[in-house]
Formats: structure tokens, sequence, C-alpha cells
């Protein structure tokens, strides 16, 4: 028994110690400051399969070489795009079963309708028993991507060639967006 | 001597975790042992705590990282190591946050049979698994995780703050069995809570399709429920005084209330084996007041915006393609905002033990029989679980108790959990008088840098305590 009063100092002692003296080391809580999300979102933008027929007019039926559309991407206007965009990958995919060239443009507007990005490549022939695939991607970067933030339409204009052969076909467009943040 | 009683619990529960209170747990000279076990064996006949301060108790836990792992001041880059732990973490680690306050405890004998204990006490508890995919599409997007699903049932979590009033019977039937109930009322504060969502996200690509991908959210079921927040957080021009008095009002029963139950037990099988088991907060919230919920829902899937050449409709204006685009989004995924009242479980906690007592005393032990024979040592295991959103988290104590006089005892724990495998706990308790003082801590090694420790537990109080001596 004579071991029971140095017993209890010990374990009070030790409980005290441990419970309220308890402490936080080798950390820098100071390393909160620099936390951020870095996400790469990678989002279909448009796509479209047309025809010989939409470049007919309705109507007169008269052959235009030229088609357009223009889209608006409201996002490119958020918060999120406006604040934490670094970068955009942009790619763009024919598959043209026509036997005749294109000639693909892509414009980024403003509001206002001021030009930011133009992006121009040539859609390569194909053939109806065999489709030929044009890859195109666009990168813009940090210092360009102020351009990104001013635009809101997006603009696809084609433009057929005709040549000798039946102008007869179809064309099929995809296009993604890699949008990287760092928020 | 029936050691096989032993065995099941050795060997049975390999994988165990919880958030509970072992070193409190059938401690027959603490008042707060009838919290966790209303039929515990109790050698009071009498308590008064001191308001506040007769158990304040607090535990935090996460699973699968530590603080160190995340802010330790060398090595890689902060969001390199977020991005790590991510990784390294399942869907089923958890953090866990619970404290309680006693604010009011009393309790006397009625008879040689029957103890009567009340009180009342704060709690908050929070619980949340990790939603790994969600946060691994928000730190890193879907670039790198095409064809991966993106799973919205890994998002659920349970968060609570109530003022609990209690009132329990502690009833001897005869020198083998005690058993105890006790009613609670709660009266919530706050309640937030978003359980049994389903729905994926994913992004795949579609070699054969109009784009390169689609973008598919299928059967999303996600609702988040709460309550005493949206009036505080509409009030923006609320002083901490108003938050407070708002507050302390609900904590009176001027929010949302609810019923719970606590059942006990305890067996002398044996002059030295002691079996007992006990159900806490078997209890329902009914949540009416101040209650809004968010729920999103729906199917959806998208290859992206298709003009239609011309770029102007029959009437000569330019067609709102990224209008009509939201439009069908909002269509299909629906965002809706209720104020209906709701219920919730309280997670309710189990605790199963069985004790051996050794080195034969005699100490006035049992309030209803004075001078029985108790012992002066006590091995015990304790099987703790609390009921979670996807199942019981459980815990696994072994423990050894020793009285060291008739005022003073420790008890040294070991507690296999998910939180660590090294879990020492340690409670002391002694009496000056009439006058109690107890203080245990879990997890003790974690103390000596707790940035390095997965989980944490403190309790400590001090009241009166009265002995038919």
């Amino acid at each position: 028994m004579s071991l029971i009063p140095g017993i209890n100092k010990v374990i009070l002692c030790l409980v005290c110690c441990m419970a309220l003296t308890g402490c936080v080391k080798d950390i820098d809580l100071d390393q909160a400051e620099e936390i951020g999300l870095s996400p790469d979102i990678d989002v279909d933008l448009l796509i479209y399969d047309i025809s010989e027929d939409y470049f007919y007019q309705s109507g007169n039926n008269v052959f235009q070489p030229v088609i357009r559309d223009t889209v608006r991407l409201e996002f490119l206007d958020d918060d999120y795009i406006q604040k934490d965009l670094t970068e955009v990958e942009f790619y763009f995919r024919h598959i043209n079963t026509f036997p005749q060239r294109f000639s693909h443009t892509i414009k980024f507007l403003s509001n206002a309708g001021r030009e930011q990005i133009l992006i121009q490549y040539e859609v390569a022939p194909g053939s109806l028993n065999n489709p030929v695939e044009t890859d195109y991607t666009e990168i813009i970067e940090e210092n360009r991507i102020h351009l990104v933030r001013n635009s809101i339409q997006m603009v696809i204009e084609l433009e057929a060639h005709p040549n000798s052969d039946e102008f007869k076909g179809e064309l099929k467009f995809a296009s993604t967006g890699l949008f990287k943040f760092d928020f | 001597m029936r050691c096989w009683l032993l065995i099941p619990f050795l060997f049975c529960f390999s994988l165990l975790s919880a958030q509970n209170k072992p070193l409190l747990y059938n401690v027959d000279d603490l008042p707060q042992s009838l919290l966790l076990n209303p039929g515990a064996q109790i050698d009071f006949i009498g308590h008064i705590g001191l308001p506040f301060f007769s158990q304040i108790h607090f535990s935090a836990g996460t699973s699968g990282i530590s603080l160190h792992d995340i802010f330790r001041n060398h090595g890689t880059n902060i969001n390199t190591r977020i991005k790590e732990a991510m990784h390294s973490m399942t869907s089923y680690d958890h953090f866990t946050a619970n404290e309680q306050v006693e604010i009011i405890s009393l309790g006397w004998q009625l008879d040689k049979r029957n103890y009567l204990s009340t009180g009342i006490y704060q709690e908050l508890d929070f619980f949340s698994y990790f939603p790994k995919d969600l946060a691994i599409l928000v730190n890193e997007g879907n670039a790198n995780y095409i064809n991966d699903v993106f799973d919205f049932s890994q998002a659920a979590f349970t968060g609570e703050i109530l003022t609990v009033y209690h009132l329990g019977l502690n009833h001897r039937f005869d020198q083998r069995l005690t058993v105890g109930v006790r009613g609670k009322l709660y009266s919530g504060i706050f309640n937030a809570e978003s359980t049994g969502n389903t729905g994926t996200f994913t992004t795949i690509t579609t070699p054969q399709g109009p784009n390169k991908y689609r973008h598919i959210v299928d059967n999303m079921d996600v609702q988040v429920n709460t309550s005493g927040f949206a009036s505080l957080n509409e009030e923006e021009d609320m002083t901490v005084e108003e938050g407070t008095a708002e507050l302390l009002k609900r904590s009176f029963f001027g929010g949302n209330v609810g019923v719970g139950l606590d059942l006990g037990l305890s067996y002398l099988v044996t002059e030295q084996f002691v079996a007992s088991a006990s159900v806490q907060d078997i209890g329902v919230m009914f949540q009416r007041e101040d209650v809004e919920s968010y729920h999103y829902y729906g199917s959806y899937q998208t290859d992206g915006l298709e003009p239609l050449f011309p770029e102007l409709d029959e009437t000569g204006r330019a067609i709102p393609y990224w209008d009509e685009f939201e439009d069908e989004v909002d269509r299909n995924l629906i965002d809706r905002t209720y104020n209906e009242p709701y219920i919730t479980w309280r997670p309710a906690k189990f605790n199963l033990a069985i004790e051996y007592g050794f080195g034969q005393a005699f100490l006035p032990c049992n309030y209803l029989k004075v001078n029985e024979v108790r012992f002066m040592n006590q091995i015990g295991m304790n099987l703790a679980g609390v009921l979670r959103p996807r199942g019981f988290v459980y815990a696994f104590t072994t423990y050894w108790d020793k009285k060291l006089t008739e005022k003073q005892r420790f008890r040294i724990a070991h507690t296999f959990d998910d939180y660590s495998l090294a879990n020492f706990g340690l409670m002391y308790s002694v009496t000056f008088n009439k006058f109690n003082l107890y203080l245990a801590a879990n997890n003790l090694l974690g103390f000596r840098n707790l940035a390095k420790a997965r989980s944490t537990s403190v309790q400590l109080g001090m009241q009166m305590v009265f002995k038919d001596l």
C-alpha cells in the first residue's frame, strides 16, 4: 500500500500533462493561404452534322458557298471564367465525306461584336466511302487568356470550295474546350 | 474462471472504430456512467453536479488523415499533399466531432432499489463521410477522369446542436440484475443533414457519337435539410447578442423538439464476472421550425450545343441556343427549395461490456447493499457503436480499472478504432470528502503532437457525490 500515494500522483500528473498540455508541432497553418483548387474541366462545345442541302438557299435553291452561325456562350461571362481561368485548349474535329475541301473559321467575339480570337484551318476532302478526319487544336495560354474572358459569342463559318466532283456528302463537326482553372 | 466468455470479445472484432466514452463506462462511483448505461451498477446514494462543469466532453477524429499530413512544415507543396490525401482516403473515411457540456446534473436514491437521476446537457454532434469523388471532381476536374463515374451518394453528413433534458431510473431487481431507463426530451438548436443521396456524373468518350465526349448526370437526387439555419443566414444585421438570445431561446424548446430513450442493464454472471449492455439515444427529432431544404434531382446528358445553320430563325432573329440549352437543363436537372418539416433520427449508440473483478476487497460499493464484497481491480472489454448514415461505427476497448483507495481510482484503456491502433486512454477520479473530480483522456500518445493524432477525446468534470458509508 505504500506504493499507492506515489501512483496516484503519477497518474494525476500524467493525465493532467497529457490532457492539458497537449501540443501541436511541426505544422504551419499559414499554408492555408496557399490552398487552391486547380480543376481541369473538359466540356463539349458545339456540334453539327450537315449535308449539301445546307449550302442551298431555301426558296430559290441557289448555291451559297459560305454558311455561318453564331452561338452565345454565356458561361464565358461567369465569375469563375473572369477571375480564375488560366488556360484553354480548344479541340475541333471534322469528319468529311464531301469530295470538296472546306475552309473553317471560328471567331470569338465580344458582346459588342469585336473579334477577340480568330481560328482558321482547312478541312480535307473525303469521299462517301472514305470519310476523312481533320483535327485542329488551339491553345490559349495565360498571356492570351483575357481574349477568352472578353468573348461571349462563338461564330462558325464554313466555306465550301467546289470542284469538278459532285457536291454531295456529310460534314460532321465536334468541338470541346479544356478549361484550366486556378481558384 | 470462465475465461471463454472473453474469447468472443477478443477475436470477433478486428475492424472497429467509434466516438464513445469507454473511460467512463461502468465507473460505478461516477454519475456520468448512468448517462452511458442507465442500468449501471453504482455505489453512491446521491449526486449534484457543479453546473456547467460536471461533465465537459470533447472528441474529434478523422479516419483518413491528420492535420500533420496536410499542414506539415516541410516537404511538398500543400496542394500536392491535399491531392495525395484525397487519393489515399476512401469514401468510407469520415470526420467526426462531438461535444457535450452538462448544465445541470443531479440524482438521489429513492429507496434501496431505485436511483433517480436527472439533468440537462448541451450536445454538438457532427459526422461526415469523405465524399471522395466529388472532392476530386472539384479539386481536379473531369479532364483526367474521362469515363470515370463520380458518385453523388458518397456525400453524406449529419450535424446538430441540441439541448437534452433527461430523467432516468436505475432499478435493482435483485443481487444479480440491475436495469435502467432514461427518457430524454431534445430541444434542437441547429440541424443540417444530407443522407441517402443518389446519382452519378460521368464524362464518357463517344467514338461513334456526335462529339468527343458525352456528359451524363444520371438519376441525381441530392437533398440537404436544415433547421435553425435559414433565419440566422437571412438576418444579416443580427448582432452577436441577438444571435445568442435566439440560440438560448431554442435551447428551451423554442425551436424543434424530439424524444428519446436510453436503456441499460448490468448482470452479475458470477461473483467476478459482470456483463452489461446499453443503448442510448434511440430518439427522433421533429424538425418543424425554421426549416429549409434544398433538393437537386433529375437526369440529363449532352453532347454540346448544336447550331442549325442558318443563324437566323424565320422571324430574322438570332437563335438563342444558349438560353434554350439552359432551359433544357433546368427542365431536367431541377433545383427546389422547400420549407417542409422533416424528421431526423439521433445517432443511436450501444455498449456491450464484460468485466472481470479480482483483488477482493470489502468496500461499500453498492448503494443498495453496504459493505458488499467487491474488487479492487477490474479488467474489462467494451464494444461500442454509434449509428451513422451508412451503418454502425465501432470501437473496441479493453481496460484495467484500479481502485487505489476508497477515494481514488484510475482506468487504463486501449481502444481499437478507425483512427488509431495505439489509442491508449487514462482516467483518474479522486474524491475530497464528497467533492469528486475526474479527468479522462483518450489517445494519450497523440497528445505529444495533436497535429499527428487522428483522434482525441477529453472528459473532465467535478461534482458532489454522496455515498452511504
